[in-house]
């Protein structure tokens, strides 16, 4: 990382240690714990690491709750050999993205990317912050994305860039990208589909890096984040000024800008370090309509109210607040199929807090409440709590039913002749 | 030596220019005569609107020529993009460029090429991009393209649960149907009022007499009888067997005391008269 950015994370109140990408100490993980709580690895130009850092440590480090921010280079590596088990596809060694797109002075693969020109992965969440504006400026290698859900683009590529070596003469560049298109399958890297930052949230890990108060056990999960190249976070790059042509009164006039490479450091390694989208499940109750307290089990067709706190991380006074922010979390009520999935909205009058009510299906059996919020960008919320709904017992049922009306009459009758016999 | 010349030419101009040339399409299908058409593709948005069937062919065929010196031109890159703006779906398609700088593109509906993204009724984008080193950069807006709806991208399994699902509520069994209130109104009454009425019919045609009905030695064990009547009944409503067993024998206690005291005074007033 160029001396900027540690600096950018040391002003944060990150420990940073430095360490070469063939030096021996500090180890990754001492005596099976981990000494750090997030790695970057930055050297995407060495072939060779020493030797304690190894694609099964770094997966080891990933279970054990180490955030990783992994950037990849032109030559092949560990790195190369590792991002696939991620659904990472990436072009053969020596492609760098590219674009002539807009015309400037810069070489075709120094490429600006407007963080604009893609949407975020979902609505309610962006990576970047509303304090990235402008263009990124990137060199590197881009990759593709597989299906796996727990992946997804932070920066995209350009639509116009793509993934070439552009020694050779013009003509055979385009000859050899049209018979990589033929191929098929990932013969082609090129458009926006492409992403040269990509981020991943592991479903296990060890924790999300903010000590023992970190939530509930099973809730921990750790974050990779993959860069198609780490200039990206270079001083040069930060420094690089983006040239743009903007039309005004009297034609078109040329704009010199900063580039938003600092920020969006700062912001993708903030994601990466657990800062933002860091979600966890405070507490949960449920109880029947006008009672109180968390009943054994519940009858058929009780009305059952739920409630689920949940806080997000704040990185600023590193403290857990309450989130009401979450607008289609959802709540499934199962016994090996959902038999009711309803929407679980925020309450408004108490933060943090929401709640739903419904009735509980007249099937009795052993049934979950099941909470399993993921979302791309965020920490996934899983949590189920048992409980058995059972059939009203002998005396649950309704007394004086209308039908019955004229039973209990001739009951009363007989009892009545009866008792005036004697 | 030519193309060493050429080349830097490229170099030392500033910015080469890409012209494209004699562009036209022609949609071939299955049945009538091919439509042939000339395009003028610039970089503002086009207003033309090809639709192709499934058993349709479109031919687009162009040159590529240096805008100053007229010689053709091989781009390193020449791309059509497929672009369905209401998806986000993208599609690049690298094309050919003979040395000549004709090129050629053949889209068969029958045989789709792997580039074309998965499509539903809105129409593609088509944009054609070239770009050399040393040239200026052109995106040519070409047509909007209605093709056959695909099947949709194939997602992996987990994909959905990282979206709202769909509401899913129990479907309960009907409630129990019961008669109108009025006719078990009706019944009930008639269960009560008739024998009532045969009762007293009954009784006053005998009209026996129970002077001492209510005595003060008689009228605890009737009370009592009463009590367990209204014990049963509690029993039915809200209480539990063990409940009713514990006050059952309280009261049959009290009711083998009352019932003898009646019995008793009942023989003293019999044999008094005697």
């Amino acid at each position: 990382m160029g001396s900027k950015s540690p600096s950018g994370l040391i002003a944060k109140g990150y420990t940073v240690t430095l360490r070469a990408p063939k030096d021996e100490q500090p180890l990754l993980i001492q005596d099976g714990l981990p000494n750090f709580s997030h790695v970057t690895l930055l050297a995407s130009d060495n072939k060779h690491f020493a030797k304690d850092i190894t694609p099964q440590s770094l997966v080891e480090l990933l279970t054990l709750g180490t955030n990783l921010m992994l950037t990849v280079g032109p030559k092949q590596n560990l790195l190369t050999s590792l991002a696939p088990e991620f659904s990472l596809l990436l072009p053969p060694p020596a492609t760098p993205l590219v674009s002539f797109f807009p015309e400037r002075s810069d070489p075709a693969n120094v490429v600006s990317i407007d963080i604009k020109s893609k949407p975020t992965p979902n609505d309610t969440f962006s990576v970047f912050s509303a304090a990235v504006e402008g263009n990124i400026w990137f060199s590197g290698t881009p990759f593709a994305l597989g299906s796996n859900p727990l992946l997804f683009p932070i920066l995209s590529a350009p639509a116009e860039s793509f993934a070439a070596d552009l020694t050779d003469a013009p003509g055979l560049v385009s000859d050899a990208l049209v018979e990589a298109s033929e191929k098929g399958g990932e013969g082609l890297w090129a458009g926006s589909s492409l992403a040269v930052v990509a981020g991943f949230q592991t479903l296990i890990g060890g924790g999300t890096g903010h000590g023992a108060d970190s939530g509930p056990g099973e809730d921990k999960q750790a974050r990779v984040v993959w860069v198609g190249g780490s200039s990206l976070f270079s001083d040069e790059f930060a420094n690089k000024k983006v040239v743009e042509k903007v039309k005004d009164e009297q034609g078109l006039k040329v704009v010199e800008k900063p580039s938003a490479n600092k920020q969006a450091a700062l912001d993708i390694a903030a994601w990466a370090f657990q800062e933002r989208g860091v979600l966890r499940i405070d507490s949960v109750s449920h109880r029947k309509v006008n009672t109180t307290g968390t009943p054994e089990m519940y009858t058929t067709n009780d009305e059952i109210i739920y409630n689920v706190k949940i806080s997000s991380f704040n990185p600023i006074n590193r403290k857990w607040e309450p989130y009401s922010a979450i607008k289609d979390l959802q709540l499934e009520f199962t016994m090996l199929d959902p038999h009711v999935r309803t929407a679980l909205p925020a309450v408004r009058s108490i933060p943090g807090t929401y709640s739903t009510r419904f009735r509980a299906p007249d099937r009795h059996g052993v049934f979950k409440f099941v909470i399993n919020h993921k979302r791309k960008g965020f920490t996934h919320l899983h949590h189920t709590a048992t409980v058995p709904v059972v059939p009203p017992r002998h005396d649950g049922y309704a007394r004086f039913l209308s039908a019955a009306w004229p039973y209990y009459a001739a009951g009363d009758a007989r009892e009545e002749k009866k008792s005036k016999k004697e | 030596m030519k193309t060493a010349f050429l080349l830097f030419l490229a170099a030392t101009a500033q910015a080469a220019r890409f012209s494209v040339e004699s562009m036209k399409y022609t949609v071939i299908s299955g049945k009538g005569e091919p439509i042939s058409k000339p395009l003028s593709p610039s970089a503002q948005p086009s207003s033309e609107t090809i639709t192709i069937r499934q058993d349709d062919t479109l031919k687009l065929s162009f040159q590529i020529n240096d805008k100053i010196s007229k010689q053709a031109v091989q781009p390193a890159q020449t791309f059509l993009r497929f672009y369905d703006e209401q998806s986000g779906e993208e599609g690049i398609q690298p094309i050919r460029v003979t040395s000549s700088g004709k090129v050629k593109f053949e889209l068969n509906m029958a045989k789709p090429p792997l580039s074309l993204p998965p499509t539903s009724n809105s129409p593609l984008k088509v944009t054609l991009l070239l770009g050399s080193p040393s040239y200026t950069p052109e995106k040519l807006d070409l047509f909007s393209l209605h093709i056959p709806a695909s099947h949709s991208a194939p997602s992996h399994p987990d994909e959905a649960n990282f979206h709202l699902l769909p509401e899913i509520a129990h479907s309960f069994r009907p409630e129990p149907r019961l008669p109108p209130r009025a006719v078990s109104t009706l019944f009930a009454g008639a269960v009560l009022v008739i024998p009532w009425l045969v009762l007293t019919g009954l009784w006053f045609s005998i009209s026996p007499r129970v002077p001492r009905l209510f005595s003060p030695n008689i009228l605890p064990f009737t009370a009592s009888l009463g009590a367990f009547e209204f014990l049963l009944y509690r029993y039915w409503v809200e209480l539990k067997l063990g409940d009713v067993l514990t006050y059952g024998a309280i009261l049959g206690l009290v009711t083998v005391f009352t019932g003898r005291h009646a019995l008793a005074s009942i023989a003293n007033q019999r044999l008094g008269q005697k």
